[in-house]
Formats: structure tokens, sequence, C-alpha cells
């Protein structure tokens, strides 16, 4: 059923455009063309906060935090086997789904840790990378509340979402 | 990240210059990747701007984005409207570029982050997603029997979180205010 849904928004558009008589070989052209001015001016920001999550992730300090915030987050009804999850997922999307994947191949794809997961990866996002790539283009470089903020609603999501998987 | 290097000098020196690499080859990778999905992605939203679609949904959108962003420019609000229909759609890879765009639109210059890049940062981050599709397709492939039964719960958590997002932004912009501190004049 997904599948079809973004075929028929791209089909209605292109027939739209059509009706309206938007050329769209030379739109579409000149859409694509700041693809790569784009990347590349992105592309430092992205590398340095990989290479961050990176030392982070292999100096072994996640998984130290991980042991300490566990009856922290068990307190808040967030079982311990998905505090890893929860911790990297601010920083890394590709990180965050190779987790979930072993989530999935060590407790069932029904189990509930793994819809607890599920929940908790569509009620969040990579947030410190949004916010580093979404404002490389701008001079701020005061963030001032956004970031906690942003990180407080995270984890009400999570503690929501494992509350509402043991209901649902 | 100084912190990690002095863990990794007394646990594993060798790997620290090999790690660093891999990563900002990964990230090299993935911009590459990224390059691709802009391109296409670029091009649609040049048609949807063009054919006057994007107008047509930021007309729609504007009473709300007005009251949560608190933007006037017209232009400004059909980036933020996109924005967050991509981000709705899950289609996160369309929504960034959108973002980057109104986040220059809004930008002031004053180097600090004022009140609307604030909560379009704080509702990216808590992203309202009707369609979780990565998450399903991953789950399904994963020998699920019922892969999409975490649709109803992620759209109560999301909202949920999106909702206390806007809420603590406004608040804690009222009490900075209040204060007499201008943070953000838009």
């Amino acid at each position: 059923m997904d599948a079809y849904i973004l075929p028929i928004i791209f089909i209605f558009l292109f027939a739209y455009c059509l009706k309206k008589k938007v050329n769209t070989y030379d739109t579409f052209v000149k859409g694509a063309k700041g693809a790569i001015p784009l990347v590349v001016e992105i592309f430092p920001y992205i590398a340095t906060i990989l290479v961050a999550t990176t030392l982070l992730r292999v100096s072994g300090i996640t998984n130290f935090l991980a042991q300490i915030l566990s009856p922290i987050f068990h307190a808040l009804g967030i079982p311990s086997e998905l505090v890893e999850l929860v911790l990297l997922r601010p920083f890394t999307g590709s990180g965050s789904y190779g987790i979930l994947e072993n989530i999935f191949s060590t407790y069932g794809a029904d189990s509930y840790i793994s819809r607890c997961a599920c929940v908790i990866m569509g009620c969040s996002e990579t947030i410190f990378y949004v916010a580093t790539v979404y404002l490389s283009q701008t001079k701020v470089k005061k963030l001032l509340y956004a970031i906690p903020v942003a990180l407080f609603c995270s984890l009400i999501g999570t503690i929501v979402a494992c509350l509402v998987c043991k209901i649902m | 990240m100084l912190a990690s290097m002095l863990v990794l000098l007394v646990a594993n020196p060798a790997a620290m210059l090999s790690e660093m690499i891999a990563a900002s080859t990964d990230a090299l990778k993935l911009c590459i990747e990224l390059c691709a999905v802009y391109a296409v992605w670029l091009g649609i939203l040049e048609l949807v701007d063009a054919s006057g679609l994007g107008e047509k949904l930021a007309k729609l959108l504007r009473p709300l984005i007005k009251r949560i962003f608190k933007v006037e420019d017209e232009q400004t609000q059909r980036l933020i409207a996109m924005n967050v229909s991509a981000n709705m759609l899950g289609i996160g890879n369309a929504a960034t570029p959108l973002g980057i765009k109104s986040m220059q639109a809004l930008d002031d210059g004053s180097g600090k982050a004022n009140f609307a890049m604030i909560m379009l940062i704080v509702v990216n981050a808590t992203s309202i997603q009707l369609l979780p599709t990565t998450v399903i397709g991953l789950r399904a492939a994963a020998g699920s029997a019922h892969p999409a039964d975490i649709i109803l719960p992620t759209l109560l958590a999301t909202f949920v979180t999106t909702a206390t997002g806007i809420l603590l932004v406004h608040l804690i912009h009222n009490i900075f205010t209040k204060n007499g501190k201008k943070l953000a004049k838009k």
C-alpha cells in the first residue's frame, strides 16, 4: 500500500505541471542543479558529527553511560534493553537503524522490546545531525535552549512509547 | 570528543586515526548518496514551487505556521510548510534541503538562534510522522507477523512529543521575553 503513495503523488504533480503549462524539464534541471553545491557545503558538518559519534561509540563511553543510566531509565519505565538505542538515536540515523535490526534479531520482531524500539524510532530524530545540517548555512553559533528542549521531548516520547506499547 | 579521545588513548591507541578516517569515509559516502537523492527531490520541489502547489500547501498550513512559528514572511512560510509536510510524510530526505533553506531565510545574522529557528529545530527533531515507512519495512524484513501494528502507537507518541516541544518552546520563549531578554523578535 505504502509503495503507491509516492508514485501517485509524483504522477499527480507532473500532470498538474502539464495543466499549468510549466516547463517540467527546465524546472527539474533548475532544482537538481542545487544538489551538488548543497552537499559540498554540508559535507564538513556531516563528517565532523560522524567522527565525533564514532569516537564516542568506539571509546566505550556510550556503553559506560548506558550502564550508569539504565537504573534511571528503568525507573522511568524504559526497559534496559533499549538504553543503547535511546542514547545513540539523537546522534546517528544509520547507527540507530543498526541497533534496531540487532534488537529484532535478539528479541524477535513482534516482542514488546522490538515494538517499543520501533515506536521510539518513529517519534524521535537524529537531533544533533538535524541541528548541525540545518544551521550549517547560517551564521548561528548559539542554539540557546533548542537542543535541551528537543532532547527532553524525545525522552518524553520514549516514555510514552514504552507505556503505549504495553497497552496496545 | 576530547574525552573519547583520552579514553581511546588508554584503551586502543592504534584504532583512533583509522576509526576517525572510517567515519569520515562514511560521511563522504553518505554525502554522495545524499547528493543523488537531493538532486531528485530538489527537482521535484522546484516543480512543486513552479506549479503553484507549494503556494497552495502554504495557504492551507499558513494559519497554523503563523501561530506556531510566528513568521510573517510569505516565502519563509512556504518553505516551512513544505518542510513540515515532507516530514509528516516520512520523506526526511526531501525535508532536509527545505529545512536548510528555511533556516537561511530565518537567519537574522545575529549569531543567535531566534524563536522561529528554535521552533523549527524542535519540530523537526520531534518529527510528526504519519507513516513510519522505513521502520515498518525493516520490521517486515525481520519476519514480523503484523509489521504495521506500530503505526497507531507511533502516531500517539509522536503527537505527544511534538505537542510537548511546541508548548515548551513557547513557554521558555515567554519566560525569556518577560525577563527583558529580547531573544527573538521574529
